[in-house]
């Protein structure tokens, strides 16, 4: 184009506009991440604690650490295999060649959702356990098509008979190649390798569906967590941030002042050459990370593995859903590692346990227990190894859907209300009016609808006046139509657990949540009240059980008995804002001078006839999500 | 030189296996039905006719290629202008700007999409900001507008970067050509400039596109549930309800509506109507 | 031709990096004129053109079109087109549409660009070729199409910027007659750049020559060619033969230590000027007949004639002591190694930077294995010199314990200086053996390396390249014994275009006539 023209003053307030534009995310994470409030919005003063407690929360810790283990194992195999094969490539039959161009498009041109599926069947087809080895694969698939596609430009610029006069004057095939062939295409090799490692490094779609088992990288870990604020994301953000820049400045700039120290010392000649260099520092990287992996495993007292036969344990539970103390203070006084990995839905951890995932302890809702028990996936549990049962609440020993506690121990339980703005929302519209309050266009683009077909259909059929377990199709129908129509007419917003810090901010002025959410929220935000609605509404208990394919069940059990215990009890009940199981907790909390005695959302009603605790119905629960998919799709 | 070529048939192997084996599995469950175990498999069109005959999931369809249209148009009009802007200054800004623009892409696209929840909100920044000369506060979040933003946002640097290319790579003597025979500014830019950076454009437009229509965590983030896109219903199908063949037949019927607009797209490219180029 | 269209009025222009690449430019062109701005890439010619074209603005000066100023009008709006150096037609228009550009911005009728673009698709004779599109074209053919394409705009100037350097050498001569047709055809000024000075002599009726970024001269094609005005220009139209001399008297020039009659005069007595005999002008005669004598240093077949080189006065030269030997090498037995090395001398002012490999090599020190005839290294190196003339022992050994001791001779003077050639040349004495010389496959270069042979500049310590090697013995058959070798630099040579061929190493004499002395005063570069 034109170098000698000076920018205009539109195109400078456009450029400018662009960096702003692009940096602003960017520079808000960095600030965020030194905010002492949990907040994403309201800066309360600097403080280095997410900081703090990102470098102590060992999952993120691995994840990190997962991350930049695959992305250099990704890249230096891909590196390896995409160079050789683009060589392979440029010297063989057209036809051949076309047809491997052509595949090896196609990771590249498919959307990653695509490819991504594909692979989660074909591991799963092949039986593998899906982690570490699977996300290897998976980048490393994905990553070759970059390098050869960098490779293959060099390879064709380069003289065709450079090999031959290699191998004219007494180079082997192998010299030829490595002093030859590959010093020559080094730049399409090395843009090949920055290719690859920041596709594996940011990949979010493919890693999503194909690992399991614990591992996860930092996009995964974004994901799962994002739903409920963590400002510890920002901080680890901030850190990646200021970690790739420094990187990309370091590739920019190194070479300019390599080359000026070089020209400084003209005589003195390096022994070991750039690539050398290159190559031992590639090495000693992988050597650093393959540690950090073996850390990751390491440091097991013995006496953990002679009581239970291992010293670690897998636990799988729903985000943000347990005291933050509750884990570290079990591994210290057991001697034990647990990995704890965390789920969006009922749904999605079914899912992971069918395709073979293994995990000692698993916190599912009731509807789901009874699913996983019908279909003998759990293990019947030792009662006698879990002593602090008696300290259940009667409310939650034997329920139906469980009613010897075979399998499952009660984790939190609660009901599931309407929580409202009383300054903004008449309290007699919600007294009066119950669910059917959702659709009152009064309060339209106002709400918060919790985003699960159950909870939905829940309160759809309790304002109609229908059981929550119906398989009634026209009532079913008639649910639909009621969802339909407020979908249509509120604009409502449909959000998981997002809805705890929308309200805390006061965002909308109605939502529907679960009791244990609620309590945190009025505890949080004065202005907001909670109502039972009188149609009745749904009461649940989210409990702890063992799988079939657990690995560890006697840590396990241990495990269980430690979170009823009445100190682990009642640090998460008051971390978390649920309603405990344990009795003694329950009635501390509640009642006197205990943490939740004035918050009318702890302590679920009991005995009221409306009430319906969940039962599984697989038909009718595939046909709610295709509904629900539809009502939300519907606009 | 032949002695190099058996190194392709490893990777030959390798493609086999870790592509064309997943694709054709796609394709085995999309047509097939009654669990996700080979030796129950029953061919089937159900999955198609049970995509095709509900219209919601046309709707979704509808809409994921409406918000993916819109968003390249988006990408294209915003893009232009500042790729143009950077190449036609100095060069050694040129640099600057460009690495500015890469920089992001280099970050994790989910901690940047993260970050908008923070400026879009009720009372985020912009919001905020708004507020102290009292208009607002406007609701962003779980809008349109929110997700149009959150993919212009992750993907307009590739559009960016290929239109500053071709624009880069340009002979900048061309101008001078069509000034010489009579041309201002805006006539150089019509006749000249526009038409030879539509390759350009043309595969910024790909690279655009493509992660739009199949996009989930961005609807997911800034949309809110009610956002549902062809990546969130495929997402669901696999993650949360578990029937793989119906996901299958969805992302067949996706991959191959992309693969028709590309494939027009590189048609409208190499078209010698378009431009006389071979 | 008299009316001045174009008139430059000190033009001055610098780059952003400060460089000033036109110092001042005072020219004028006239209508229908082929002026052609001549010189070396980097002189300024481009830019000036780019000044017209309107793509540049000048720092100072004016630029008068037609006797109007014209430096703030935009390009678009100059009567003035370009055909530019790689021809920048629009890769996305064929043909057609790349010659119409101009006419379809103006807004013509269709039917009217029709018929202009059919004249000049006609007159550069590519008639059938409206619909092809310009990237499927040959060189000569894209060429002939940007010219088409601004010429149908009808324009007063039309300035053509280095427009044939990407053809070859044929495609060249014939577009040049070509662009002579169509400029006398059409009949418009036409401005021409290049550094090619016979395109230059062949299309223009009138020759700019420029260097560093001012005019040398301004002249028809005859006028420079025979008349440059300092040995510049006279060098940069043509190869020339330019000797230093000095002007004795009017028509009376001293060089080579004798003087000449000239047809020159009004030069200050006893200037320095520098005389120019073009090639052609010269003869070859007997050596008794000619006003100089030489010797044929080389003979190159130019086609229609010889390009001989006549060396008339020799360069530079030193001559050393070769010492040949036939001593055998070293043998030891225990380890199977055998062992060679040289005496060697060595100049006093290279002991400071003298390392082991420069002493390897200066000795020829080397070891292998007899059987397998494998070169082993040298792993110590062992002496005790001091800067100050004498013989200082060096002890060679391998790794195995062999060993093999010379003497490094050190000598402080072993350079010769001439100071009508402002050269030095140096080369030391050395020792030899037989069947080095008998192996070596290219002796002239390694009796160069041997003798340590180097020549430079007085004036600048440039190197001088040694041209000339001398000896009287046959390699092949050598024997021990001490011989000569001469090193020297080149010397005064002239070129001489011939049609008889004379064979290298013939003695001749120059012939040429007074006219043929061309005088000029020194160029100050």
């Amino acid at each position: 184009m034109n170098p000698n023209t000076k920018r205009s003053i539109g195109g400078k307030l456009l450029l400018a506009a662009t960096a702003i534009f692009f940096y602003l995310p960017i520079v808000y994470i960095i600030v965020f991440s030194f905010n002492d409030s949990r907040s994403l919005t309201k800066f309360g003063g600097f403080s280095l604690r997410w900081y703090e407690k990102m470098f102590t929360d060992s999952t993120m810790m691995e994840a990190v650490v997962y991350t930049v283990i695959i992305a250099l194992l990704a890249t230096v195999i891909s590196t390896v295999v995409g160079t050789l094969a683009a060589i392979g490539m440029s010297r063989s039959r057209k036809a051949l060649k076309n047809v491997v161009e052509q595949i090896n498009n196609l990771p590249i041109m498919n959307p990653e959702i695509v490819t991504a599926i594909g692979l989660l069947m074909f591991f799963s087809a092949l039986g593998m356990e899906k982690g570490f080895l699977t996300l290897l694969l998976a980048h490393v698939m994905f990553c070759t098509p970059y390098v050869i596609l960098s490779v293959s430009p060099k390879l064709r610029s380069l003289d065709p008979n450079l090999a031959d006069a290699a191998l004219d004057l007494g180079a082997t095939p192998i010299q030829a190649l490595t002093k030859v062939i590959v010093p020559q295409i080094m730049p399409g090799i090395i843009s090949g390798a920055l290719i690859a490692f920041t596709m594996s490094f940011d990949d979010f779609i493919i890693s999503y569906f194909v690992t399991g088992n614990g591992v996860q990288n930092i996009s995964i870990l974004v994901y799962t967590m994002s739903k409920r604020v963590n400002p510890s994301i920002n901080a680890l953000s901030s850190l990646v941030i200021v970690l790739i820049t420094a990187a990309l400045i370091l590739v920019n700039v190194l070479p300019v002042l390599r080359e000026k120290s070089r020209q400084k010392r003209e005589e003195v000649q390096s022994h070991i050459n750039s690539h050398k260099k290159a190559a031992l520092l590639l090495a000693g990287l992988v050597v650093i990370a393959g540690a950090g992996l073996f850390a990751l495993r390491g440091n097991a007292p013995i006496s953990a593995v002679d009581k239970y036969g291992s010293d670690t344990m897998k636990l799988y539970i729903p985000g943000e859903y347990m005291s933050e103390e509750l884990i570290p203070s079990f591994e210290e006084e057991f001697g034990v590692d647990v990995i704890a990995e965390y789920f969006d839905s009922n749904e999605m951890m079914y899912t992971k346990i069918q395709a073979g995932d293994s995990y000692d302890v698993i916190v599912p809702s009731d509807y789901m227990i009874e699913r996983m028990m019908a279909e003998d996936m759990l293990q019947e549990l030792d009662l006698d190894k879990i002593p602090n049962i008696e300290m259940l609440t009667d409310e939650v020993k034997n329920l139906p859907y469980d009613p010897y506690n075979t399998y499952s121990v009660p984790y939190f339980w609660g009901s599931v209300g309407i929580v409202y703005n009383h300054n903004n929302v008449d309290p007699q519209d919600v007294e009066e009016q119950g669910f059917e309050v959702l659709r009152n266009t009064k309060y339209r683009g106002k709400l918060y609808i919790y985003d699960s077909e159950r909870d939905s259909f829940m309160m759809a059929l309790k304002a109609l006046g229908y059981s929550m377990n119906t398989d009634n199709e026209a009532e079913i129908q008639d649910a639909y139509e009621w969802l339909l129509q407020m979908n249509n007419t509120m604009a409502p917003a449909y959000v998981t657990d997002e809805v705890i810090d929308g309200m805390i901010n006061g965002n909308k002025d109605i939502a529907v949540v679960y009791s244990g959410d609620a309590t945190y929220i009025l505890d949080e935000n004065e202005e907001m009240s909670f109502w039972m609605p009188l149609e009745g509404t749904n009461l649940w208990s989210d409990a702890m059980i063992i799988p079939k394919n657990a690995a560890n069940p006697l840590l396990a059990q241990e495990f269980i008995n430690y979170v009823l215990s009445y100190e682990a009890a009642k640090g998460n009940s008051e971390y978390v804002g649920y309603t405990s199981p344990n009795s003694q907790v329950l009635q501390e909390l509640s009642s006197g001078d205990g943490m939740y005695s004035e918050n009318e959302a702890y302590l679920p009603r009991s005995g009221y006839p409306h009430d319906e605790v969940f039962r599984d119905n697989p038909v009718m629960k595939k046909m709610l999500a295709e509904l629900w998919l539809k009502v939300k799709a519907a606009n | 030189m032949r002695q190099f070529r058996n190194m392709i048939y490893p990777y030959v192997a390798w493609l086999a296996v870790m592509v064309v084996v997943p694709m054709l599995m796609i394709l085995l469950y999309a047509f097939t039905t009654e669990g996700n175990d080979v030796t129950t498999f029953r061919f089937t069109l159900d999955n198609f006719a049970r995509f095709v005959s509900d219209a919601v999931f046309l709707d979704v369809l509808k809409r994921s290629l409406l918000i993916a249209v819109f968003t390249t148009l988006v990408c294209v009009l915003l893009g232009y202008p500042i790729a143009y802007t950077i190449a036609t200054g100095p060069e050694r800004s040129s640099f600057f700007w460009i690495m500015l623009v890469t920089l992001p892409t280099w970050i994790n696209m989910l901690v940047r999409t993260y970050a908008w929840v923070g400026i879009l909100q009720d009372d985020g920044l912009i919001n905020s900001a708004l507020g102290l000369i009292g208009i607002g506060p406007f609701n962003m979040m779980h809008t349109t507008f929110a997700v149009v933003l959150g993919m212009v946002y992750n993907f307009i640097p590739f559009m960016i970067l290929q239109i500053h290319s071709s624009l880069a790579k340009m002979d900048k003597s061309l101008l001078e050509a069509a000034s010489d025979l009579g041309a201002n500014r805006i006539q150089s830019f019509l006749h000249v400039t526009l038409p030879l950076s539509l390759p350009g454009v043309l595969s910024g437009i790909t690279l655009v596109f493509l992660p739009a229509v199949s996009s989930f965590f961005i609807p997911k983030l800034l949309g809110g549930g009610q956002y549902v896109l062809i990546g969130n219903v495929i997402e669901t199908q696999f993650l949360t309800s578990g029937d793989w063949n119906f996901g299958s037949a969805i992302s067949l019927i996706m991959a191959l509506i992309i693969m028709v607009s590309m494939y027009i797209t590189r048609k409208v490219d190499t078209d010698p109507e378009s431009g006389g180029r071979r | 031709m008299e009316k001045k269209l174009i008139q430059f009025k000190n033009i001055v222009k610098s780059f952003e990096d400060g460089k000033i690449v036109l110092k001042g430019i005072n020219l004028d062109i006239y209508e229908n004129e082929f002026v052609t701005l001549l010189g070396p890439s980097g002189c300024g010619k481009t830019t000036l053109l780019r000044i017209l074209g309107g793509f540049l603005s000048q720092d100072q000066g004016q630029l008068l079109f037609d006797g109007e100023e014209i430096s703030n009008i935009p390009p678009y709006k100059r009567e003035i087109n370009t055909v530019f150096q790689k021809y920048a037609l629009f890769p996305h228009m064929n043909v057609y549409d790349n010659i119409a550009f101009g006419l379809k911005l103006k807004k013509e009728p269709k039917d009217i660009i029709e018929q202009k673009v059919k004249r000049m698709l006609k007159l550069v004779n590519l008639e059938d070729y409206a619909n092809r599109s310009v990237t499927a074209l040959s060189g000569g053919q894209q060429q002939r199409i940007a010219i088409a394409r601004a010429l149908v705009n009808e324009p007063s100037v039309l300035l053509l910027d280095e427009p044939l350097g990407a053809l070859d050498l044929k495609l060249r001569k014939e577009m040049q007659q070509e662009l002579k047709k169509i400029q006398q055809e059409v009949g418009i000024t036409f401005i021409y750049v290049t550094h090619d000075q016979e395109e230059a002599l062949t299309m223009s009726d009138k020759i700019v020559v420029m260097k560093d970024g001012e005019i040398q001269q301004i002249g028809t094609p005859t006028d420079i060619y025979n008349e440059p005005v300092n040995a510049y220009v006279a060098n940069f139209i043509g190869e020339s033969n330019i000797i230093e001399g000095v002007m004795v008297d009017d028509y009376k020039v001293a060089f080579e230590g004798k003087k000449f009659a000239c047809v020159d005069y009004g030069f200050d007595k006893n200037e320095v000027v520098d005389v120019v005999i073009r090639p052609e002008d010269l003869d070859i005669v007997p050596p008794g007949e000619g006003k100089l004598k030489g010797v044929v240093k080389s003979v190159l077949f130019k086609g229609v004639h010889y390009e001989t080189m006549v060396e008339t006065k020799v360069g530079t030269e030193i001559t050393v002591k070769m010492q040949v030997s036939d001593d055998r090498p070293v043998y030891n037995e225990s380890a199977n190694e055998k062992m060679s090395a040289n005496d060697f001398y060595l100049d006093m002012n290279d002991v400071d930077e003298l390392d082991d490999a420069t002493i390897i090599a200066r000795a020829d020190a080397q070891a292998w294995n007899p059987d397998e005839d494998e070169l082993i290294s040298i792993k110590e190196v062992q002496h005790n010199i001091q800067k100050a003339n004498g013989t200082y022992p060096v002890k060679f050994s391998t790794a195995a314990g062999t060993s093999v001791t010379v003497n490094m001779i050190v000598k402080d003077e072993n350079s010769v200086t001439s100071e009508e050639n402002e050269e030095e040349i140096f080369a030391v004495n050395f020792y030899k053996k037989v069947d080095e010389i008998q192996e070596s496959i290219a002796l002239d270069t390694d009796l160069k390396t041997w003798a340590n042979a180097s020549a430079w500049s007085l004036e600048d310590s440039t190197a001088v390249e040694i041209t000339d090697v001398k000896y009287q013995f046959d390699p092949e058959k050598i024997t021990p014994g001490t011989y000569d070798v001469t090193f020297a630099t080149k010397g005064y040579q002239y070129k001489i275009d011939t049609t008889d061929k004379y064979e290298v190493d013939d003695v001749v004499g120059l012939m040429f006539q007074p006219e043929d002395i061309h005088i000029m005063s020194k160029s100050e570069f």
